[in-house]
């Protein structure tokens, strides 16, 4: 369910202008902490590169 | 006149005592409203809700109807639908918030002009009683949208989002909202006192929660005083849920919508 609703959203964001990028959904177990922060340090590079999101201009503005 | 066949139908109905009434329009003192025929001699004020303009005149009928039903369960009641009041009500159905057996739909086409003015896919419904039965219409406005890039998409929505008063009029007027808990309503997520709302979060929680739901009526646009382009939102909600899932809300008698059914692989 999770998964589908994700898909949706994606796109939604994607037409909204928002990057469908900044939203990522991983399924990682609480024994998996190697493959956790894989994860986690991946995506926060990932997001490094996006760059600024455009809500947070927003909330400054 | 389209008229005329429709209150045949309607007073046969009646008259043979099939229904406990017929849940219409009526034309009064200058006004189209909602009104529940139990007369037959009373089917002279009937209306299609034409006043100025076409179907300028519609209302949520399927929620008139949630409402008569539960407070008689036991009645058949006739309803007045357009193709996309026919796909409400086949979601209605399946949702449980209505009983088939006790609905009987009276079913409109729209004419022409209305139908390219709501962009509709399918101006008229299956059960056709009377009216045209009028040409798919692609959606411009979603195409418009589709060709922005993501930096003017995203200015383009703020702009019109933040214009909401939060009057809860494109909710309130949904036919297919039917929830009792209504997630803009709680406070952890929606601050009280606070306009425009969080956006854009509030309308694209909103715009989820139409997924699968949304029967391109359009009434939540018609009743917004902002002229927030709910229904260019809700109509690309069609468009991914047909994209990935191949489901088209409202078409399909049996077949849920996909965030209906929990899938075990």
């Amino acid at each position: 369910m999770a998964k589908k609703r994700l898909a949706v959203l994606q796109k939604l964001l994607e037409f909204s202008g928002i990057n469908p990028e900044r939203l990522r959904m991983r399924w990682v177990s609480s024994a998996e902490a190697v493959e956790f922060v894989h994860e986690i340090s991946e995506f926060a590079e990932e997001i490094k590169k996006l760059g600024t999101n455009p809500l947070k201009e927003k909330d400054a503005a | 006149m389209v008229n005329t066949k429709i209150k045949e139908t309607v007073r046969a109905l009646l008259v043979e005592g099939k229904i406990r009434g017929f849940l219409g329009l009526r034309g009064e003192n200058g006004h189209i409203m909602p009104h529940l025929f139990c007369d037959p001699q009373e089917l002279e004020s009937l209306s299609l809700g034409d006043w100025k303009k076409a179907g300028d005149s519609r209302y949520p009928l399927n929620q008139i109807l949630i409402r008569l039903a539960m407070e008689y369960p036991e009645e058949t009641f006739a309803v007045l639908v357009r193709g996309c009041d026919e796909r409400g009500l086949r979601e209605l159905f399946k949702w449980k918030q209505l009983d088939e057996e006790k609905v009987i739909p009276i079913g409109i086409g729209c004419p022409d002009e209305l139908a390219k003015v709501c962009e509709c896919e399918k101006p008229f419904p299956d059960g056709l009683i009377d009216g045209p039965r009028g040409e798919k219409t692609g959606s411009q406005k979603v195409a418009r949208i589709n060709e922005m890039g993501l930096d003017a998409r995203f200015k383009f929505w703020l702009a019109e989002f933040n214009r909401c008063v939060k009057c809860f009029g494109c909710r309130n007027v949904c036919p297919m909202c039917f929830c009792n808990e209504c997630t803009l309503e709680e406070e952890f997520l929606v601050g009280k006192g606070e306009v425009p709302p969080d956006n854009p979060t509030f309308h694209l929680v909103r715009a989820m929660h139409m997924v699968g739901r949304c029967i391109d009526c359009g009434l939540c646009e018609e009743a917004c005083p902002a002229d927030i382009p709910l229904r260019t939102l809700y109509k690309k909600i069609a468009d991914i849920v047909s994209e990935e899932f191949g489901y088209k809300t409202g078409y399909s008698v049996d077949e849920k919508s996909p965030l209906n059914i929990i899938e075990v692989k």
